[in-house]
């Protein structure tokens, strides 16, 4: 290198150091490893959380600092900074409210505000390292529906703009004011869950600052970091948090401070209550031991077997079948009972939910509700996708995981429910969800444009479901697994997109799939196919005397297929004929209907469309399959218990009344 | 009748000696339901009858299927499967009024009434039922409605609590409380529909009252009986639906339709038993109290 270029490269280091830009000398994001079983970092860590909070249950209050160190990874000069404050969510004009008031959310419909729901994140000083105090410049954003009540998004802008590769900290004050739980975070009784509590900046993703309003139905994205967290409490209260427990001090003010340490993680949550009853253990995972930390309620703790159970079932199963789960920690939280806060997922850290009294049988809780918070450690915890975007490559595709947990756990028709003669699936459980809004919205849609909560659940959870295991009969449930697997390890600790996971797939399958995307995935075609009708006419018809015998008389038999709907999907069908014998056919399903025609000494006996039971998207299973002679069995047992109710309800209501 | 015999037996005794009755209600009852579930049925048969994906519900009861099902388009709005059970039912409410006098009247007597005596009583009894059920409205929609109140505050309350089974436990206790109350009245209109129907009583404010001071005098004896006969009515119904789910296999249509009929059968008659406890207990009371009216004058023959 010559002295020239030398000087020409100070020079222009030296300008980019130079008060034009806002560059600080002897930042950087930590590369520790204490939380991780890895000897190095596993993320791109692009902030660097450092957090003081002192939290108060009398009022449900918190008051902290933040210290965000962020590097600038976005290859060009950055003057611009967007950050969430979600708890302004909780507030009657915000969108989460609107959106919640309009057609209800989770449960929670807003028929009256009630004042407890109030939620606030207020900043009391916002400085940036080096450039000042910029409190008063701050600036509330609504870029997703330009609801100007709307706090949950600020923004900054800096005089001094933050260099390509160059580092910005941001000293922050603020007030927190938890809610009532109205959904995931707030108080409880005399316990908190806290989630979304803090400052949290946006996301730089393709291009530009991706960072969305707080809506009624979405959840969140951020990038991966290094996460300090002290969190002071009364004494009297266990506290869990996501993340390496580091220290636990008790304070002369009768208080204590709890630190955590989280490495390549993108959001802390924890957790506060006196009632708590601990339980540790661990699971051995590939990279290393996991330190399992599930915190009960006391009315619970009958059931801490089956949280383990279920916990290092889901484990077991991820880390064969997707890849390593590297963290040293993974906190289950059972909440509150009947809190809004059940269900939800952080890094390393999850809420499941149970009530004293559940059967075994009765997987919605707490086994589902484990199995599929964990899964989301894969699903959003390490594969980060933007969940406000792209909500169905988190819920869906740890749905189409749950799928095969909860199957391989518990058996395909017993996983959802398995009590006193009831069963079912989850399998159909997403049915029931998507059958209702199946040409409502395509999957590949920004979660907060869904035609509402219902269709929300339905396409994102329960649509990509189907798609993916309906995928499975395509391409094979060994290269599924594979295809995730690749999936995973190639993107986990990244965000990827829809085109990442499509492609991974077709290419791991070599199959060109787009024909099936398209209409699945970014499209709202409805699949439904059936058999319009069947028949079996003797050759002879014509003949007077003709005498029907089976096995000599011969028949013309025919056999209708209709695509009722718009989803074109190559099908099989299977005709079975009175002699036993089986025909199958392949129809590549393009056409409106196809007909099949048989000259046999044998009548159709039944048809069916799918026999191998490959295509769950099929939205109506019912007309999939004709049998030619009625078999009025099942609907006389559903008439059976339908009577029993009425007659049971007629003698209630006359023992009562007369 | 023996005075000493407890009212329970006594009840019993007349109930089953009684017992065409409850055979002729239960298949009130039965036709009532199936005309109740016959669209619920032309439905189900619609969907199912020709497809191969109904087997899910015939060996087991897939929760998921049946919800497909009732999803359908072909099966129609809820409503148009439940409003013709609600009606029936009302209908069978109905019947049970109109009819009752002509039980209570069958049951105070010692020998079989004739079907004219028995349509007899109904007809002079009818609107003076409709009375009373009117009035047994009146009170036990009052005391219902303030006892599900207070319930529903004491569970709000206990829901602040700690702890978690408080709130279950007071629901089950004012359930249980709201049930007895509940009860109480009953016996009490039950009396007083005795009272109008053996006395022929047609102005129903004074049977409210008689039957009113009979339940209050003998409250425990009565009440205690009916909620034992409740608790039978209970264990018969849990029994039912376990041996229709331990020994019936899912496929069976008539092991499942014997099982529940039979359950349905002694659940009514557990109603009818009590009816006739009150009946037994009314007439030993007037018995008692026209032997108390005979003392005297037999002392002034004397």
């Amino acid at each position: 290198m010559s002295l020239r270029i030398f000087s020409l490269l100070c020079l222009i280091v030296g300008s980019l150091a130079s008060p034009a830009f806002g560059q600080i000398a002897g930042l950087s994001i930590p590369s520790t490893t204490s939380a991780i079983n890895s000897p190095t970092p596993m993320s791109q860590r692009v902030v660097h959380y450092g957090i003081d909070a002192k939290y108060d249950p009398k009022t449900h209050a918190l008051d902290a600092t933040e210290t965000l160190t962020y590097h600038n990874l976005t290859g060009q000069p950055q003057d611009t900074f967007p950050f969430h404050l979600y708890l302004n969510g909780f507030q009657p004009t915000s969108t989460w409210v609107r959106e919640g008031k309009r057609e209800g959310t989770r449960g929670q419909d807003f028929e009256k505000w009630d004042p407890q729901s109030y939620g606030a994140e207020e900043i009391k000083s916002f400085e940036v390292v080096d450039q000042g105090d910029f409190t008063r410049q701050l600036q509330f954003i609504h870029p997703d529906d330009d609801n100007k009540d709307d706090k949950t998004l600020v923004q900054v802008h800096l005089p001094k703009p933050i260099p390509p590769d160059g580092y910005v900290q941001f000293n922050i004050k603020w007030h927190d004011q938890f809610p009532k739980t109205v959904h995931r975070t707030g108080w409880d009784r005399d316990a908190l869950v806290a989630g979304q509590w803090f400052p949290k900046i946006g996301v730089w993703w393709h291009g530009a600052w991706n960072c969305h309003q707080f809506h009624a139905y979405t959840e969140f994205f951020a990038d991966f970091g290094v996460y300090d967290v002290r969190i002071t409490v009364p004494q009297y209260e266990v506290v869990g948090g996501g993340g390496l427990e580091v220290s636990n001090v008790n304070n002369p003010d009768g208080t204590k401070t709890v630190t955590y340490h989280g490495d390549d993680i993108h959001d802390f949550a924890w957790t506060a209550s006196p009632h708590y009853k601990d339980y540790f253990d661990t699971f051995q995972g590939s990279m290393g031991p996991v330190k399992i930390r599930i915190m009960m309620q006391p009315a619970h703790t009958a059931q801490l077997e089956r949280h383990l159970r279920i916990l290092k079932a889901t484990m077991d199963r991820c880390e064969r079948w997707y890849g390593a789960y590297p963290y040293k920690t993974i906190t289950v939280v059972d909440p509150e009972h009947d809190s809004p806060s059940f269900g939800m997922e952080y890094p390393t850290f999850i809420t499941a939910g149970t009530d004293w009294l559940v059967p075994q049988g009765l997987l919605e809780e707490p086994d589902y509700t484990i199995e599929h918070e964990f899964g989301h450690q894969y699903w959003y915890g390490m594969v980060a996708t933007n969940e406000f975007e792209d909500a169905w490559m988190d819920e869906g595709i740890n749905s189409y995981s749950d799928l095969k947990i909860m199957d391989s756990v518990f058996g395909p028709s017993t996983s959802w429910v398995n009590l006193w003669g009831v069963t079912s699936g989850i399998l159909g459980r997403h049915r029931i969800g998507y059958i209702g809004v199946a040409d409502l919205d395509p999957i590949a849609r920004n979660g907060w444009q869904y035609a509402g909560s219902f269709s929300y659940g339905g396409i994102s959870y329960g649509k990509t479901a189907l798609v993916l295991f309906t995928l499975e009969g395509v391409v094979g449930e060994d290269t599924m697994r594979r295809a995730m697997h690749t999936y995973f390890m190639r993107y986990r600790f990244t965000h990827p997109t829809k085109e990442d996971f499509l492609k991974t797939i077709e290419e791991v399958s070599g199959k060109d799939l787009r024909w099936y995307f398209n209409q699945a995935i970014y499209g709202t075609e409805v699949l439904d196919y059936q058999v319009i009708a069947v028949s079996s006419v003797p050759v002879e018809w014509y003949k007077p005397d003709l005498e029907e015998k089976k096995g000599v008389t011969e028949y013309v038999s025919n056999v209708w297929i209709q695509r009722k709907e718009s989803f074109v999907f190559p099908i099989d069908v299977e005709i079975k004929f009175d002699n036993g014998e089986k025909v199958c056919e392949h129809w590549d399903g393009r056409d409106r209907w196809v007909r099949y025609a048989y000259q046999k000494k044998a009548k159709v006996e039944s048809v069916e469309i799918d026999p191998d039971h490959k295509i769950f998207l099929d939205r109506n299973n019912f007309n999939n399959s004709f049998i030619v002679e009625a078999n009025g069995t099942p609907a006389r047992k559903l008439a059976n218990y339908f009577e029993f109710a009425a007659q049971f309800c007629a003698q209630l209501l006359a023992w009562w009344l007369v | 009748m023996n005075r000493k015999r407890n009212l329970i037996s006594s009840g019993a005794e007349i109930a089953g000696r009684n017992r065409r009755y409850v055979v002729w209600f239960y298949i009130l009852n039965l036709l009532f339901a199936w005309w109740g579930a016959s669209g619920f049925s032309t439905k189900a048969h619609g969907v199912l009858d020709h497809s191969l994906y109904a087997d899910k519900m015939l060996h087991g009861f897939d929760v998921s299927t049946f919800l497909e099902m009732l999803f359908r388009p072909e099966m129609g709005p809820a409503q148009s499967s439940t409003v013709p059970a609600t009606i029936f039912a009302v209908l069978f409410f109905l019947a049970s009024m109109v009819l009752m006098p002509g039980v209570l009247l069958g049951y105070s007597s010692d020998h079989r009434i004739s079907k004219n005596e028995f349509f007899r009583a109904c007809s002079q009894n009818m609107w003076r039922f409709v009375r009373l059920v009117l009035i047994f409205l009146i009170v036990a929609g009052i005391v219902g409605s303030i006892l599900a109140g207070i319930q529903a505050a004491l569970v709000n309350a206990a829901d602040q609590t700690e702890n978690e089974r408080l709130p279950f436990f007071i629901q089950l206790g004012g359930w249980t409380i709201i049930f007895l109350m509940l009860t109480a009245i009953r016996v009490w209109f039950d009396l007083a529909q005795t009272d109008v129907v053996l006395r022929d009583q047609g102005v129903v404010r004074k049977s409210v009252a008689a039957g009113f001071r009979m339940a209050r005098h003998n409250l425990w004896r009565l009440l205690g009986s009916y909620v034992v006969i409740a608790l039978v009515a209970l264990a018969i119904l849990v029994a039912g639906i376990w041996l229709w789910h331990a020994i019936v296999p899912p496929s069976s249509v008539f092991g499942a339709f014997l099982i529940s009929q039979i359950t349905l059968l002694l659940l009514l008659g557990t109603r009818f038993w009590q009816r006739a406890t009150a009946v037994a207990f009314y007439v030993r009371r007037e018995a008692e109290a026209d032997l108390g009216a005979e003392k005297p004058a037999l002392v002034a023959a004397v």
